[in-house]
Parts: C-alpha cells; sequence; structure tokens
C-alpha cells in the first residue's frame, strides 16, 4: 500500500489534487491505515495511470469518472467527442491566425507564420513543375482518395467556404 | 477539421499519381524550405511526421 504522499510524488501531482479526487469519487483509494490516513492499493496505482493518460488527452475529471465506470464503447465516444473538439478549437484558432495576419499585413511576419496560404500552395506546386493542369489533376487526386482531408487541407490554407465548395465540386 | 488522417505515405502517393519523381520532390522540399521555412516544418507537422524525420527532410 501506498501513502497520498508517495502517490502525489510518483504522479507529480499535489495531495490536495488526490484529496480532490477523493471528494469526487474518481479516485478513491481501497485502504486506510490505523490512523486514517489514506492507503492506495496497486489497483488505486492502475486506476490512477488510466487517469493521468485521459488528462492527457485533456478530459475532464467529470468524463474521466464516467469513463472510470464505463466499457470500452463508452471509452471511443468520449475521446471521438474529445477530438471534435480539439478540432473546432483548432479551426476556431486558425481563424484568430487570419485575422491577426490581415491585421498585421507584414510581408516579413507572414514569412515567419505558420500560416501556408494559397499563393504560397501555387507558388510551391509551381515550383515542383507542376502546370495548372497538374494541380487540377492533384485536386481531383485528392479529393478521390482523401475527399475529407482535401476539404481540411482547402480550410488550413485560408480557403473561404464558397471557393472551397468550388474547388470540390469541379475536382469530384 | 475531418477525423480523416492524411499522412506522409498519402501524400506521396498523391503526388506520384500526378507524376512528380523522387527528384522533383526533393527539389520541392529545397524550395519551400528557402523560401517558407516556417510553412515547410508546419506542413509537415501536418503530416505527422516524427521531429527527427521532419529535421532530415528540411535539411535536404
Amino acid at each position: 500500500m501506498y501513502t497520498i504522499g508517495q502517490v502525489a510524488k510518483k504522479y507529480s501531482l499535489s495531495r490536495s489534487a488526490l484529496i480532490y479526487y477523493d471528494s469526487i469519487g474518481v479516485l478513491t483509494p481501497g485502504g486506510r491505515s490505523g490512523s486514517n490516513y489514506r492507503l492506495y492499493s496497486e489497483d488505486d496505482l492502475e486506476k490512477m495511470d488510466r487517469i493521468q493518460l485521459f488528462r492527457s488527452a485533456g478530459l475532464s475529471l467529470e468524463s474521466i469518472s464516467t469513463l472510470l465506470e464505463k466499457e470500452n464503447s463508452e471509452l471511443n465516444l468520449i475521446l471521438e467527442n474529445r477530438l471534435l473538439t480539439i478540432n473546432s478549437e483548432i479551426q476556431g484558432l486558425r481563424d484568430q491566425q487570419k485575422v491577426i495576419l490581415k491585421l498585421l499585413e507584414n510581408e516579413s511576419l507572414k514569412r515567419n507564420t505558420r500560416v501556408i496560404s494559397k499563393e504560397t500552395w501555387v507558388a510551391m506546386l509551381k515550383a515542383a513543375g507542376l502546370d495548372e493542369a497538374g494541380m487540377r489533376n492533384w485536386h481531383i487526386e485528392f479529393e478521390k482518395t482523401s475527399p475529407e482531408a482535401h476539404r481540411d487541407f482547402l480550410e488550413s490554407i485560408g480557403l473561404e467556404y464558397d471557393e472551397i465548395l468550388a474547388i470540390r465540386d469541379w475536382s469530384s | 477539421m475531418s477525423n480523416e488522417v492524411i499522412n506522409k505515405e498519402k501524400w506521396v502517393l498523391l503526388f506520384q499519381e500526378i507524376g512528380l519523381d523522387e527528384a522533383t520532390m526533393t527539389k520541392w522540399h529545397r524550395e519551400f524550405e528557402t523560401r517558407y521555412p516556417d510553412g515547410h516544418q508546419s506542413f509537415l507537422d501536418w503530416l505527422n511526421i516524427e521531429a527527427n524525420e521532419i529535421r532530415q527532410i528540411r535539411a535536404l
């Protein structure tokens, strides 16, 4: 059995975090010492490993609590929801990045951002020797093999919704 | 954003499909690195390539 101090140290958590986990029922230690101190079993540590894993995926303690009680199908559902949230957060950040770039309008700053614009892509594809027809082919192949990733890619280079629709329309 | 993952292999296949060979792709990386170093990094990150491999590609 492990004391709360040992568990806190092993997982780089504060004792108060562990007491909180106990109070909300996420991790209730299996035993108590003679003087009523919390004692954690090997099973509790295994549970703690899973909690840490889910925390690192950004899940809330509430979701984790549900997960620890439920079957694996529930796990997939919660993880998928988390993935969707992350995706929409990324989309939101991209939008902010676009707005900031527009505000800055500074070429040297643009060069150092991680946004790859449509113009950059076209220039890069031209540098690879692709002409207009080659690029059309590329979109057609992209749409055929990975339609969702194609859309995702077009969003990532900052195209407007209408333009994305148009490209996907003629390339499908 | 979709859940469909595009990786390096798929990207290379896409380029091969439209007729780009190995040498052209190398040249392409060099151009990309010269003109837009951060964009290049960002693109390679997007393809989920490991940090080590990204360093190698950027040093081509």
